[in-house]
């Protein structure tokens, strides 16, 4: 039998004739066409309609600008969807994701994951008894009264810092006929997260200038090998820095002031020096770690916080005058904020069982990321997730809460994650959000975007979206006195 | 705001030192520094300078096109690399990949039905003897003929491209005569098993175009197969329907299935990438062709120098502490045999093709890919060097054996009929993969006779 013209089709039905004649990228990296927000690109679809996912879209200035509509096709069609180009299961929906959040051995955080050593024997990436102990040494000098007790000095740093605008350098500062136009990010959000970092821990003023190092190289020395190692020199050099000063501190105290300059009690390192885990002192490499995690999640995700609240706020005139008007409603600004655009992707976790979960079986030992970006878009518990209202009457935003839900039947949003290892730092982020941005409020007269200098969408008109890109810089205008 | 590294700041009891990359490093004084935990221990170690490699590079289109000189980055720097974007460990030393191959205990493989998520749907019976026996007798009986009709067309057309023309086909001719499919349904069947076989991976509409294609396969073996549990006959269906399975009778499904897992990878690509390597290195063809006898020792030395299946995924059952790091459980890991055949610790000058090259097995490998102390071509298609005899009396050959021998005879019976062959003048074939993680081989190779 001569079956050779019927071969040469029949191939040609199975593969691609482009590919086949070398045309088109073999690769895994693509670049998908821009699209109109809440609009997919067109990924193919299975026969029963189901839209599909090109695992190549992570990767993408499409999904970094425009995520909203593809997560949405995961929530719905793919609620534990399995990245097999990154060996990655994501897990989407709010509920499942506080159910995994909520159990810490079943979905440990043992790291295989991210840090990579960078950040050194971190309390995040213990579980159970050992993460709570840890945790608790340093998680409650940042709540309740010890918290209180810090409110004033974030107040001073930030009207210092608001005093300073008036001595900015020219290439973020220009004032034309009585109206100033800033980049708030350089001027005051970068800084300010630092300062009261600095503060807080009782770390020298001089060492802010390395914090960005620090900050910097550690979070760029996650993971990706080309910055790895400078991540790890990073971290050394915080190790050096704080092991000579935990040194120090273990026979010198040191204390936080009130605005009258009495004592109002130690501060966190000089506190850390004196705590015990197991009946023993811990040593400065388990202090560095801990201060490590501050300066990861100190500086970059309250920056973002900043920037995108005002950034929203701005764009949403009505909102903004609401919050002007009434300075209690910053709270709610805030957390719908971190709601809508939170500066934080999500938590890989690691099951250590094999799960099933919607059908779909994760054998033990799978990096499970939940994306929290995604569960705080879950129009399951969120009316309307894409727009931006600090008014929703479905968004927990009182005290914060470690269950995700409130009794009242709101719910809060997942930037800071829930369960035991919810972010530690999220009071304290709050109220430098909060309290930075009302003593700013007062001070920057009918503050609005700069629009000329802002980087715009693809139609060239409207304002670039922030999606999960984090805003760099943000120009405003404001009325001088 | 920079991120360049600030001056270093002398505190305490530490004297900076210069380290050989210019950047100052402590050398502490302390006492309490030396006590490391097991874990701070692991995380040292881990803590390698792994810059000579970004992650990108291994999804990136030159990395498809010849995975070759990223692979020796690896292999000759960081022979456990952590692929953080791919989540996954690559293996790429000829003893560290062979030493996971061999131990089935510590590393778990997933078949492509698990890739498929379709676990469940049908048994992979490629290890029962009466389907290998009847693979056997398919492939050993019409090699010769279909190799012959084969060479009949490409002197009817009068050129070739041998890539598709003889090195594609020739494996789904024989399959779908082991299997023995009706003449009408040749067509249908190249394109449906094609599109399987490519719909496992990454890519989102090809899984779907296979899972499409699976369920089309179901229906054309579903009639066979009732027709041959009744009336069978000495193909791999008959067989398949005959067996005895202790989770009741073999269905359609399984029979797919285990065509899935069998795949045509290794003697489509290593004939293909044989020929590409003959004609392309011409002094290596003319030991071919004045003694036929080296045409075995070519295709052994393809599989070696260009091996189609450039990796395969091994999951690692249990946390377990290999090549200097503690592999997670779960943890993937791809155990490049592309970097394994090219690695100098084994073969010397591995990048040139030397047919008969003497620090290569000649034979078919037994325990851990090795024979007469000479490692072989880390083939992956072939699976585990076999523990039985070269030459078994009560069972088939073994894989490794059946494909060389169709391979060596195929091209045997071409090199005969076209004893003229050669490259079409001007042509420029090179290996590759049509995507990434797919089989890397020669797609266009056109000849002249």
């Amino acid at each position: 039998m001569s079956t050779q013209p019927d071969f040469a089709e029949a191939l040609s039905q199975a593969i691609d004739p482009a590919l086949l004649a070398g045309e088109g990228d073999p690769g895994a990296v693509k670049d998908f066409p821009l699209m109109p927000l809440g609009e997919t690109v067109d990924m193919g679809t299975a026969p029963d309609g189901t839209p599909l996912i090109d695992p190549r879209i992570f990767f993408s200035e499409e999904f970094r600008r425009n995520p909203w509509p593809y997560y949405r096709i995961m929530r719905d069609h793919y609620p534990v969807y399995f990245n097999k180009l990154n060996n990655t299961y994501y897990v989407t929906r709010y509920e499942d994701m506080t159910e995994c959040y909520y159990d810490d051995v079943g979905f440990n955080t043992i790291p295989k994951g991210s840090s990579n050593g960078v950040l050194g024997n971190v309390t995040h990436e213990l579980s159970g008894v050992e993460h709570r102990r840890r945790r608790n040494l340093f998680g409650q000098h940042l709540v309740g009264k010890s918290l209180e007790n810090r409110v004033p000095a974030i107040e001073r740093l930030a009207t210092e810092m608001i005093d300073d605008f008036d001595n900015l350098d020219d290439s973020i500062k220009q004032d034309k006929d009585g109206v100033r136009t800033l980049e708030l990010g350089r001027a005051f959000a970068y800084e300010f997260p630092v300062r009261v970092v600095c503060d807080v821990l009782g770390f020298p003023r001089e060492a802010q200038g390395n914090f960005f190092y620090w900050y910097d190289s550690m979070m760029g020395g996650l993971g990706a090998s080309e910055t790895h190692k400078q991540g790890m020199e990073a971290r050394q050099h915080l190790q050096d820095f704080v092991a000579d000063i935990v040194e120090d501190r273990r026979k010198n105290p040191t204390y936080l002031y009130d605005n009258d300059g009495n004592i109002m009690g130690k501060d966190i390192i000089s506190k850390l020096c004196e705590s015990k885990v197991d009946g023993d002192y811990l040593s400065s490499e388990e202090i560095t770690a801990l201060i490590a995690l501050v300066v990861a999640g100190g500086g970059e995700t309250t920056r973002g916080t900043i920037l995108n609240m005002w950034y929203s706020l701005m764009q949403h005139p009505d909102q903004f005058d609401a919050v002007i008007a009434d300075d209690n409603l910053w709270d709610q600004a805030f957390h719908e904020t971190l709601r809508h655009s939170n500066p934080i992707g999500g938590q890989p976790r690691h099951n250590t069982y094999d799960v099933e979960i919607h059908g779909i079986v994760v054998p033990a030992g799978s990096l499970m990321e939940m994306v929290n970006f995604s569960g705080s878009h879950d129009e399951r518990i969120f009316k309307d997730p894409e727009t931006f209202d600090i008014f929703r009457d479905d968004l927990y935003s009182g005290k914060l809460l470690r269950s995700g839900y409130n009794k009242d039947g709101k719910c809060s949003h997942m930037a800071f994650g829930v369960g035991p290892h919810m972010c530690p730092g999220a009071w304290i982020s709050h109220q430098e959000a909060v309290v930075g941005s009302k003593i700013l409020a007062k001070r920057l007269k009918n503050a609005r975007i700069n629009i000329d200098k802002m980087p715009k969408d693809i139609d060239g008109v409207s304002l670039a979206p922030i999606g999960i890109n984090k805003l760099r810089d943000l120009w405003i205008d404001y009325d001088l006195d | 705001m920079s991120t360049k590294r600030p001056p270093v700041k002398i505190l305490g009891n530490a004297k900076p030192s210069k380290s050989r990359t210019g950047v100052p490093e402590y050398i502490r004084t302390g006492t309490n520094e030396d006590y490391r935990t097991y874990e701070v221990y692991q995380r040292e170690r881990v803590h390698e300078n792994t810059e000579k490699i970004r992650p990108v590079q291994l999804i990136s289109p030159a990395f498809v096109q010849n995975p070759y000189p990223i692979l020796e980055t690896l292999r000759e720097n960081y022979p456990c690399y952590r692929d953080w974007l791919g989540n996954s460990y690559w293996i790429t030393r000829y003893n560290d990949v062979t030493s996971i191959f061999t131990d089935e205990g510590n590393f778990e493989t997933r078949s492509k039905l698990w890739f498929y998520r379709m676990e469940g749907h049908g048994r992979d019976l490629r290890g029962e003897l009466p389907v290998l026996t009847a693979f056997e007798r398919a492939f050993d009986a019409h090699v010769g003929p279909v190799t012959e009709a084969i060479v009949a067309d490409l002197k009817a057309k009068g050129a070739a491209d041998l890539a598709l023309d003889f090195a594609a086909r020739l494996p789904m001719e024989l399959l779908a005569r082991a299997l023995d499919l009706p003449v009408e349904d040749f067509a249908r069947f190249v394109e449906l098993f094609w599109r399987m076989q490519r719909g496992y991976d990454w890519e989102a509409r090809d899984e779907q175009s296979g899972k499409l294609a699976m369920a089309e396969l179901f229906e054309m073996v579903r009639p066979l197969l009732k027709t041959r549990r009744n009336q069978p006959g000495e193909d791999m269906i008959s067989a398949i329907a005959g067996l005895d399975l202790p989770d009741g009778p073999a269905t359609a499904e399984d029979v797919v299935v285990t065509l899935l897992e069998m795949d045509h990878e290794t003697l489509h690509g290593a004939l293909a990438n044989m020929w590409f390597l003959l004609l392309t290195h011409p002094d290596e063809m003319s030991k071919v062709t004045n003694d036929r006898r080296l045409t075995n020792f070519a295709y052994l030395e393809t599989l070696r120098h260009s091996t189609p299946v450039l990796w395969k995924k091994r999951f690692a059952r249990h946390e377990v502490e290999r090549f200097g790091r503690l592999l997670p459980i779960g943890g993937l890991i791809y155990c490049a045999a592309a970097g394994a055949n090219r690695d100098p610790r084994q073969f010397k000058n591995p990048d040139q093709f030397i047919v008969g090259r003497k620090d290569l097995c000649q034979r078919e490998p037994r325990g851990h890919y090795r024979a007469d102390g000479l490692p072989a071509g880390v083939a992956l298609g072939l699976g585990s060097p076999s523990k039985h005899p070269a030459l078994p009396e009560d069972r088939p050959r073994s894989l490794y054996a059946i494909t060389r021998d169709t391979a060596v005879t195929a091209s045997n019976i071409l090199l005969n009929a076209l004893p003229d062959l050669r490259l079409k003048p001007g042509a420029e074939p090179t290996l590759r993969s049509l995507r990434l993680g797919e089989m890397h081989t020669c797609w266009n190779l056109p000849v002249v006779f």
